[in-house]
């Protein structure tokens, strides 16, 4: 999967770039873009949450909660001490960053995966629920509102720049930026010694730590880096909707709508939490008109992937070939 | 706040605990049985809510008919889903994440499913039985006493069946070991469909006690699954003795942790309880340290 990549599959990621650079140009309809821009935030946190569970095998189900307090972290920061997003979107990663730590210190000792999956979501509860009540700072249920837009400036060739809720077009240049950027942070990580020690731990974890495998730190340190992109994607959605509330961006349906779409995708793929995030995002937009439909459709989802399609929409292709992904093939 | 009140307040505790107690022995069951830990079980809380609301409420039925016919629904209807979704993950190549990942889309769905057919109001039922028991200056509505006693002896029952029946041997059997218990001629997969459809009814049966004091809503199902997982982690995770200890300790804690705070940080409490649970003893409260 991390192998040198071909000429073709570096056109192919050249040309996915490039088309989504060119778009804006081609288009400013501000529906469209909007749509795309969810789809970005959307494919972030999928990717940062397919790089612990799909590469690291941390099977977690509380990212939502990084998500919140990055968003709420962000937006308070800016709104009580006046610091403009550009720099709030960081510190607040760095708040889900630290939370991350925090959470991922005990729940790492464990092996079991269903100690996993049941202290993430409890974990996320507990934020939930701490914003929903702490209403003298959060206002609750009733939602934050007045969170600070990105301030704009102005470049040599393109002008002025300006983040407003009529034009579009920065906020999508931005959120590609920040995609570009995670995507890139989680390659270069599995690339890195970090990588392959993941997923020698990913397929076999005694046999990893008996060659000497530090788990326990390695395993923290993708758990860290996945909650603070996660934390940037959810800083940079509040300011981009700019009302948060805690059933939003911290109810367990986020964390189901994010999980839908890497199943979808593929779990343990580069492409596949990026794929399943455009595909489910533009899904959810036809829905619309049924939204009563909408969690239910995503419920579908997840269990029909499950048993149908275990490997995800990208990897369909390979099933057809003839040709799997032997050793032998990969020396070209 | 007298001496009474408090004690009150812990009785309560102890009550509410009773049926976290049967939440969590559902969880275990399940866990213990077929290693599936099953995110959907509180669907089978609220589905089963709705069985008795449907019954007593609307049919008019007697609770005492209504509140077998409600569990044994839901004891089919536990079947039904091991044997249309569980039973093809099962074994599979990452099956461990696969049936959690199934559980947790099966919950969103029936949650979703509650709230096209029964509608977003909250429904509840009347008091099956009436009165107040009064010991000396503690006063303990009859019905609360009630809850106590029937899951009490539910998880009794349940515990006697494990034990001395011949389903319970092939139910702890197979969970010991299921290739060795099919050479003996246990069926595993219609144990696993068994088990599913019982812990679907402990479910419906703490359902139907709490509906008179809670009310019954599609989405009172994820609050009370996250109870039954504190639950669990308290006691080790698929052990039987252990849920019922750690439903008590729950609902103790629970009870002086409101008096102390509020009642809106209840389910913080919990959680931060079973966090600390995880940091000091990862293997339950009860269980002893794997090796």
């Amino acid at each position: 999967m991390f192998q040198p990549l071909t000429p073709l599959k570096w056109l192919g990621i050249l040309g996915a770039i490039a088309a989504m650079l060119i778009l804006p140009a081609v288009t400013q309809d501000t529906y469209l873009l909007h749509v795309l821009i969810l789809a970005m935030v959307f494919g972030i946190f999928a990717s940062a949450w397919n790089f612990v569970t799909g590469f690291a095998g941390l099977k977690t189900f509380g990212h939502h909660a990084f998500f919140a307090l990055g968003a709420y972290g962000s937006a308070l920061i800016g709104i009580n001490l006046g610091l403009s997003p550009w720099l709030t979107i960081w510190l607040g990663g760095l708040i889900a960053a630290l939370a991350g730590l925090f959470i991922g210190l005990p729940v790492l000792r464990i092996r079991s995966m269903p100690h996993v999956a049941i202290v993430t979501l409890g974990f996320a509860e507990i934020v939930r629920i701490t914003l929903s009540n702490l209403t003298d700072i959060t206002r609750g249920e009733l939602g934050l509102w007045g969170i600070p837009a990105f301030e704009g400036f102005t470049l040599p060739v393109v002008g002025e720049v300006v983040f407003s809720p009529a034009d579009k077009v920065p906020y999508y240049y931005l959120a590609l930026a920040l995609l570009l950027l995670s995507v890139a942070v989680i390659t270069a990580l599995m690339r890195s010694k970090t990588g392959l020690s993941l997923i020698a731990m990913r397929d076999g974890e005694d046999a990893a730590e008996s060659l000497g495998v530090n788990l326990t730190r390695q395993k923290l340190q993708v758990f860290v880096v996945s909650s603070f992109l996660v934390g940037v994607a959810g800083a940079f959605y509040g300011h981009y909707i700019s009302i948060l509330t805690p059933a939003a961006v911290a109810g367990v349906d986020l964390m189901i709508l994010i999980i839908a779409m890497v199943l979808v995708g593929g779990l343990g793929t580069l492409s596949g939490p990026l794929v399943g995030a455009l595909v489910l995002t533009i899904l959810v937009e036809f829905l619309r008109d049924l939204d009563t439909f909408r969690m239910l459709v995503y419920g579908a989802i997840i269990v029909l992937s499950v048993m149908f399609l275990p490997k995800g929409l990208v990897t369909i292709g390979q099933r057809f070939r003839r040709q799997p992904q032997a050793p032998a093939t990969e020396a070209e | 706040m007298s001496i009474y009140l408090f004690i009150e307040q812990i009785i309560n505790g102890l009550i509410i605990g009773s049926t976290y107690a049967l939440i969590g022995s559902g969880i275990a069951l399940i866990y213990g049985t077929m290693r599936v830990l099953n995110l959907a079980h509180g669907e089978f809380y609220m589905l089963g809510g709705y069985f008795v609301f449907y019954l007593a409420v609307t049919m008019g039925l007697a609770p005492w008919i209504a509140i077998p016919a409600a569990v044994f629904g839901a004891f089919l209807l536990g079947m039904a889903i091991q044997r249309t979704t569980i039973h093809f993950l099962f074994g599979r190549e990452g099956w461990m994440f696969s049936t959690i990942a199934a559980t947790l889309g099966l919950s969103i769905f029936l949650q979703n499913a509650a709230l096209l057919l029964f509608g977003e109001q909250f429904q509840t039922v009347p008091y099956y039985i009436s009165g107040i028991v009064e010991l000396g200056q503690i006063r303990i509505p009859a019905q609360r006493i009630l809850i106590f006693v029937v899951a009490m002896t539910t998880i009794g029952a349940m515990t006697y069946m494990l034990k001395y029946t011949r389903l319970g041997w092939a139910i702890r059997a197979t969970s010991q070991d299921r290739d060795a218990a099919a050479v003996v001629g246990i069926p595993a997969e219609r144990i696993y469909m068994i088990t599913f459809g019982i812990a679907a009814a402990l479910g419906a049966i703490a359902a139907a006690m709490l509906a008179p004091i809670y009310s019954i809503n599609p989405w009172s199902g994820l609050p009370i699954l996250l109870k039954g997982f504190v639950v669990v982690i308290l006691g080790g995770l698929g052990s039987f003795p252990g849920a019922i200890a750690g439903g008590l300790i729950l609902g103790v804690v629970e009870a002086v942790g409101v008096q102390i705070t509020s009642s809106e940080w209840r389910d913080v409490i919990s959680f931060g309880l079973m966090i600390a649970v995880i940091w000091w003893r990862p293997w339950g409260l009860f269980g002893s340290k794997p090796s």
